[in-house]
């Protein structure tokens, strides 16, 4: 098998695989962007390898193949500092969101417990009025 | 400095706890003798029953779904100070290491002492270990105070307000990173002696293993490293405000 066709067979694989989850809408917007943008990436330098040396030359870096390593490399980092810059966010998110929770459940509890203890206003035929009724239906999905 | 009617303002007293059921009813009873003021003991996610112990003392208690951490936990009853308007926030450790007896004398430094926090400190209980990490970490960040983990504070209004805030969310610990973030913001600190006695279970979170502390060590560092140039803006806010 020549390299052509090696390289070929991999960009049509990653930039296939890498549409096909995409297509799957398991990626949030911008996610599915720069993947899809890997994936053109990869479909481009796999079918038209002359790109690659096409760059070394535009770049004056005498050994071009390296050259898509090296960009590759670089985008990976940068990649993973835009994931844990994310992840810090949900992080913080997450935590205040607890805090949230935890605060407006004793906030609830301490409402039922004084409704509870308060006397009872208005007569209950006034409170049935007001009452709902909503019926769920029993095939199991929310 | 502060000037305000101490007598008519609203305290709360902030008690984080995790697994510490043994101790915390007889805390809460303790604090309510000598502090006038509400109760908030915050559950860290516990396994055992110290949210129904807390509420048998007479406690109000806030249980969180998962585990925050110590400073998580703290910082959730500061938000619910400024939720709900208190004036004065102090936080003490659930484990019997603080005295609830203590609080008064804390509290008279810090009103006289006109700082937005006051920390109880006990510093012959510190280590000669902690002794030299507090040297460096004096060096590292210009902040003058004897123990910066002790979790025995008192919080001013505007101090609850900025570590309320979702700056302070992403702190790990009660201590430097969140005194840096009250410098910065031009907060003043005063340390006040207490009485405290050992751990009575288990040792310091931190210090308990020299892998733990070469961790914290380089994790507190990373915070100085990252709080560095905050320091330098801020003080230029201040020098623009009084000008």
């Amino acid at each position: 098998m020549s390299a052509v066709i090696t390289a070929a067979l991999i960009g049509f694989v990653m930039a296939g695989a890498i549409l096909y989850l995409v297509r799957r809408d398991h990626l949030h917007g911008s996610y599915a962007l720069w993947w899809l943008a890997v994936a053109a990436a990869a479909l481009v330098l796999g079918v038209f390898p002359q790109v690659t040396d096409w760059l070394g030359r535009v770049t004056g870096i005498a050994y071009a193949p390296v050259l898509p390593i090296i960009i590759g490399l670089g985008m990976i980092l940068l990649r993973m500092l835009k994931m844990d810059i994310d992840r810090s966010r949900s992080e913080r998110q997450l935590r205040r969101l607890t805090q949230k929770l935890g605060i407006i459940e004793q906030e609830l509890m301490q409402a039922r417990e004084a409704q509870k203890h308060a006397p009872i206003a208005e007569p209950s035929a006034a409170r049935t009025k007001t009452a709902q009724v909503i019926p769920l239906s029993k095939s199991g999905d929310a | 400095m502060r000037g305000k009617d101490d007598s008519n303002q609203r305290l709360l007293a902030i008690i984080p706890a995790r697994n510490e059921a043994a101790t915390v009813g007889e805390i809460v009873r303790r604090v309510r003798v000598v502090v006038s003021g509400e109760i908030l003991v915050v559950n860290d996610c516990s396994d055992d029953d110290t949210s129904a112990q807390s509420r048998l003392a007479g406690a109000k208690v806030i249980d969180l779904p998962f585990r925050l951490g110590a400073w998580g936990a703290a910082q959730t009853g500061l938000r619910y100070a400024k939720r709900n308007g208190f004036d004065v926030a102090l936080t003490l450790d659930a484990d019997g290491q603080h005295h609830p007896e203590e609080l008064p004398v804390l509290l008279e430094g810090w009103r006289r002492s006109g700082a937005h926090v006051a920390i109880g400190t006990f510093p012959s209980r510190l280590s000669a270990a902690k002794r030299l990490a507090w040297q460096y970490f004096r060096l590292l960040t210009g902040i003058g105070v004897q123990d910066f983990t002790s979790g025995l504070r008192v919080y001013d209004r505007r101090a609850i307000s900025v570590l309320a805030s979702r700056k302070a969310s992403l702190l790990d610990y009660q201590d430097l990173g969140v005194l840096m973030l009250l410098r910065n913001k031009g907060l003043t600190l005063h340390e006040v002696p207490t009485v405290m006695s050992p751990r009575r279970t288990g040792g310091s979170r931190v210090f308990s293993s020299w892998r733990m502390v070469a961790r914290y060590m380089l994790h507190t560092t990373v915070l100085c490293f990252a709080q560095f140039g905050v320091r330098g803006r801020a003080a230029s806010v201040r020098a623009g405000a009084r000008a």
